[in-house]
């Protein structure tokens, strides 16, 4: 990459910086109505990709059929919160995405250094194992480890569905942390090694404590995938209590498919987490995860 | 893992990074470190390596087991060799929905990408407030399936739905979006593409992001056009980003399951089932095991052989 852009370094700047200065100033008017243009257009693009959001959002605050509110209202979100188990199944999913994260990060990290500083076959090997199982279907391993996990009792379960969030996005966690650790420089570690620090002491003390922005990533991503996931949910979990958002707003929708406003506001209730997240931490977000991470490495 | 080779493993990456260094550790303190390093790495791998193979070693085993039995999802069942297979490779229904699943991959993979090319290349522009955009832009991606799945169903599904009253109000007819079968692919794929065009133009946007924009400069002063500055220029450099963008996405899609099924359940008559709603279908509402674990057993050995292949290529090109 870096020799397609230098690919002219001495002519390329030099000409170029005689003449910028007049080219800009010839272009501004042109510019400027070449800027509106371009913003009339993206703001129509961006409304009209984000209707069916929009839509959610109007109809979750818009009074019912058999409502007697007007204009905005919450009345849906406290229907949907006094008729159904909407609070335990938000309850549910905070759970367990929020384990997913902790423990996904907490075996992500430490393999991820691994594969940023070891150097050697079974290492490389490694990287690629990952890559693999991460490209695979999750409905392969669904059906065995169901049996699996009905024989331990952890079919119908949390702690049954974390396990799976935490195996499925510990792959791609491990490649994000791996390309992260990749940045930071390894003389920053020599130095400690010299004051007597071991290798598990720089990790923890010198590349854990500068990899806040990788740990944010990483989290972010297992965050949307394990509040995201519908097919692990829809094969192990078979109990109205046990039954995380995507589950709720699934079986919620299809027993009341006339019922939009309440159907609606139920899906804000499930869409507000990621968004939170999202508007709070998105200059840490990475699309994919895995994607930064491979262009990166 | 070997020691000898991970610990010279370290001591070249550490040599690779700080020349100076490596010669000034005495030979008798780097041996005893790098011995220690190779536990310290052992322990630091080994919590992903157990998962690794909880979650996705033990589970390929054990489907191929299942993949050649007749069982059910409480036993195992007789041995039945490749009959599973057999019936697979010829039921109609299974390659029916492998070419649901290669159209649908083909035009989530293209028409994202075409998509999130454009806007990148838009806002790349100075734009009034192009940063908001650009968040705004991601929400499909960062939106639950299940709920943008509900907004769409209440946007095209039945005949009185926003859009096709749009349709009748315009003289255009009633388009049943998610009843006729063309029709329901088409809408499951343009539902994709609406889901995956923010991973593309993220992607894009990152690899634009480096291009120095002085290159455009000196192009545009030796004559070149904007399509010639862009074919020459852009594609050459968000190459290899587009390339990797491009097998991900391939691979979300083949995958894919929430976008088809909460869209449309795989209907109208299977018209929208592609492979891993069929597998589904097969083990879980058919409670035929074998057969679908089948299915998926067949996908997970073309993705392997795929995503092999692929990955040498990524690490080749980052050699170059």
């Amino acid at each position: 990459m870096s020799t397609v852009l230098h690919a002219h370094p001495e002519s390329g700047p030099a000409l170029g910086i005689a003449d910028s200065g007049k080219t800009r100033k010839v272009l501004s008017e042109a510019g400027m109505r070449g800027r509106w243009w371009r913003f009339a257009l993206i703001l129509a693009i961006t409304v009209i990709v984000l209707v069916p959001i929009m839509v959610t959002v109007v109809l979750a605050f818009t009074p019912g059929a058999n409502s007697t509110a007007t204009g905005f209202t919450f009345e849906n979100l406290a229907n949907v919160f006094n008729g159904t188990l909407a609070a335990t199944w938000l309850q549910n999913s905070l759970v367990t995405t929020l384990s997913t994260v902790l423990v996904s990060v907490a075996v992500a990290a430490p393999a991820g250094y691994v594969l940023s500083r070891g150097r050697s076959k079974a290492v490389s090997g490694y990287s690629l194992l990952l890559f693999v199982m991460q490209s695979l279907p999750i409905i392969t391993s669904v059906v065995p480890l169901f049996i699996l996990f009905a024989a331990m009792g952890l079919v119908d379960n949390l702690l049954g569905i974390t396990i799976i969030y935490v195996g499925s996005t510990m792959t791609v966690a491990t490649w994000m942390m791996a390309a992260y650790f990749d940045s930071i420089p390894i003389s920053l570690e020599e130095a400690s090694w010299i004051d007597g620090c071991s290798v598990f002491g720089s990790f923890t003390k010198v590349v854990l404590r500068n990899s806040l922005p990788g740990i944010l990533s990483t989290a972010i991503f297992a965050f949307l995938l394990a509040w995201n996931d519908y097919l692990v949910a829809i094969v192990f979990l078979r109990s109205n209590e046990i039954f995380t958002l995507p589950m709720g707003v699934q079986s919620f929708f299809q027993q009341n498919a006339t019922d939009w406003t309440s159907v609606m506001a139920l899906a804000v209730v499930m869409m507000l987490p990621p968004i939170i997240v999202f508007a709070t931490l998105n200059k840490y977000f990475s699309v994919g995860g895995i994607g930064g991470s491979l262009a990166g490495r | 893992m070997s020691s000898t080779t991970a610990t010279s493993g370290l001591s070249r990456a550490r040599r690779g990074v700080a020349p100076g260094g490596s010669g000034a550790v005495p030979g008798k303190r780097k041996s005893k470190l790098s011995a220690q390093t190779t536990r310290t790495f052992f322990w630091l791998l080994l919590p992903s390596v157990v998962l690794l193979v909880l979650i996705h070693g033990y589970p390929l085993i054990h489907a191929a087991v299942q993949a050649t039995h007749d069982g059910d999802l409480l036993q195992t069942g007789n041995f039945v060799g490749g009959e599973n297979f057999a019936s697979v490779l010829s039921s109609p229904a299974f390659w029916k929905a492998a070419q649901f699943t290669l159209w649908f991959t083909i035009v989530g993979v293209f028409g994202s990408w075409l998509v999130g090319l454009g806007l990148a290349l838009l806002l790349r522009t100075r734009i009034p407030a192009g940063n908001t955009f650009k968040v705004l832009l991601l929400l499909p991606w960062v939106v639950p399936i299940v709920v943008s799945s509900t907004a769409w169903n209440w946007l095209v599904a039945t005949p009185d739905s926003l859009i096709p009253s749009i349709f009748r109000g315009l003289g255009l007819g009633t388009p049943l979006f998610l009843a006729d079968p063309t029709l329901a692919s088409i809408t499951v794929m343009v539902f994709k593409v609406w889901v995956s065009f923010p991973f593309m133009m993220m992607m894009i946007s990152a690899a634009l992001a480096s291009v120095d924009t002085t290159v455009y400069e000196a192009a545009s002063m030796d004559g070149a056009s904007k399509w010639q500055q862009f074919t020459q220029i852009t594609l050459p450099l968000i190459a290899r980003s587009t390339y990797i963008s491009w097998i991900l996405m391939t691979i979300f899609c083949v995958n894919d399951f929430p976008t088809i099924y909460l869209l449309t359940g795989g209907g109208p008559v299977s018209a929208t089932t592609s492979l891993v709603v069929l597998a589904y279908r097969t083990v879980f509402q058919d409670f035929a095991t074998g057969p679908g674990v089948a299915i998926a057993f067949l996908m997970t050995m073309t993705l392997v052989v795929i995503s092999v292949i692929l990955y040498r290529q990524i690490r080749k090109s980052s050699v170059e």
